[in-house]
């Protein structure tokens, strides 16, 4: 049987339509599972957190569904060597959770994607660019080195804040995924948020969990591109899907 | 001029306060019912109630339909309460307080408000605890 990635769904999530049927476009066999099915989650091979509000943000974005039954699933998952991605608030689940830049114990969170510098939501296309050796992590192994990943950054707290040692740790423990990016590749000045190090995503020590603060997804197609080729399939693929193509790729292994 | 801390909170169902509640219950915090409210800072002028009458004629913080107001004897949480403040935050001071009570509506152990903080309402990496003798 092939493997297969369970898109989980929280109370608040609302990305995860198209987060399902980008993984499947891209080749990976995955499922909607809703929170209150958790245990169906022992099944699956990897789990997919997308964007949305969990709970609301109540008390932190990502603080209720890191400690909800949902996550005790994804944890063990993690910690045995599944595949997990979040994206926007799924990424701040998992810092919330603990497994990224996962230098602390499970659901003591060492960092977190919180407000931006600027106080307001943020809705902005821009390109993650990837920060260290594809293989680094399973994840992005099939991506280009420096690949530049097409996103819109929506949200209102997706800077990355921690203290100076744990930033420390992020970009010398080689935590730091994805930097922000103009489509040329620079980097300077190109955070829509301030967040530190530039920081667009994180991975943690082994590497098979990811967290993604911009949406991929939300430039999975060219009818969603922010250039749409005119006369193209509406449907072709867009840049944000190589991301989604090489987590496919990880998972049928 | 004297400093009086004032707690805004709901009087109609807090669902982010039910929430904490139910996930520090599955965390094993003993607590029956979770109380939040936003706590500012305020220059009383040594008279309370024209403090007291301010605020409720300030839409822009308080709205009597939904909140009630409690001028704090002391500058620093109550017993039973921890105080989140965010690292770095610009403005005027502000903190959310929670305030954990048992079943008979009694202020919980400091131990547990402790626990409470650790565990789910304070991320240290962006935020900071206050507890009751915590001097702000």
């Amino acid at each position: 049987m092939s493997a297969k990635a369970a898109v989980v769904v929280f109370p608040g999530t609302n990305s995860e339509d198209e987060t399902l049927q980008l993984l499947r476009d891209c080749g990976a066999s995955a499922d909607l599972v809703h929170w209150s099915r958790a245990s169906d989650l022992a099944r699956y091979d990897a789990y997919v957190l997308p964007g949305g509000f969990a709970y609301e943000d109540r008390v932190r974005a990502g603080a209720i569904p890191a400690h909800d039954p949902v996550m005790d699933y994804v944890i063990e998952g993690a910690q045995r060597g599944k595949l997990v991605m979040g994206i926007c608030n799924g990424a701040q689940i998992l810092l919330e959770a603990g497994l990224v830049p996962g230098t602390g114990p499970v659901r003591r969170p060492t960092a977190a994607f919180t407000h931006n510098a600027q106080r307001h939501f943020v809705c902005k296309h821009v390109y993650a660019k990837l920060a260290f050796e594809p293989s680094r992590s399973p994840i992005t192994a099939a991506l280009p080195p420096g690949a530049l990943v097409p996103a819109w950054a929506a949200h209102g707290q997706g800077r990355l804040a921690a203290h100076d040692d744990e930033l420390a740790a992020i970009r010398d423990g080689g935590h730091l995924a994805f930097v922000y990016a103009r489509e040329d590749g620079s980097t300077e000045s190109a955070t829509p948020n301030g967040s530190a190090l530039g920081c667009a995503g994180l991975v943690n020590r082994e590497g098979n969990v990811l967290a993604l603060m911009p949406h991929p997804e939300r430039d999975g197609w060219n009818f969603n591109h922010l250039r749409r080729r005119e006369g193209a399939d509406v449907l072709a693929p867009s840049g944000g899907a190589a991301l989604f193509a090489s987590f496919a790729k990880a998972l049928a292994r | 001029m004297s400093e009086r801390a004032v707690a805004i909170g709901l009087k109609i169902p807090d669902n982010e306060a039910y929430t904490a509640c139910a996930a520090l219950r599955r965390l094993g915090v003993a607590v029956e019912r979770v109380e939040r409210s936003d706590v500012r800072f305020f220059d009383d002028g040594d008279d309370p109630g024209a403090l007291r009458a301010r605020i409720e004629a300030d839409e822009s913080i308080f709205n009597p339909n939904k909140h009630a107001l409690v001028l704090l004897d002391e500058p620093a949480p109550r017993a039973g309460e921890v105080w989140i403040e965010e690292l770095g935050a610009r403005g005027p001071r502000c903190f959310v307080g929670w305030r954990l009570l048992d079943a008979a509506g009694q202020p919980v152990p400091r131990q547990d408000v402790v626990a409470a903080a650790e565990r789910l309402l304070c991320n240290p990496a962006i935020e900071t605890a206050r507890f009751q003798q915590d001097r702000t």
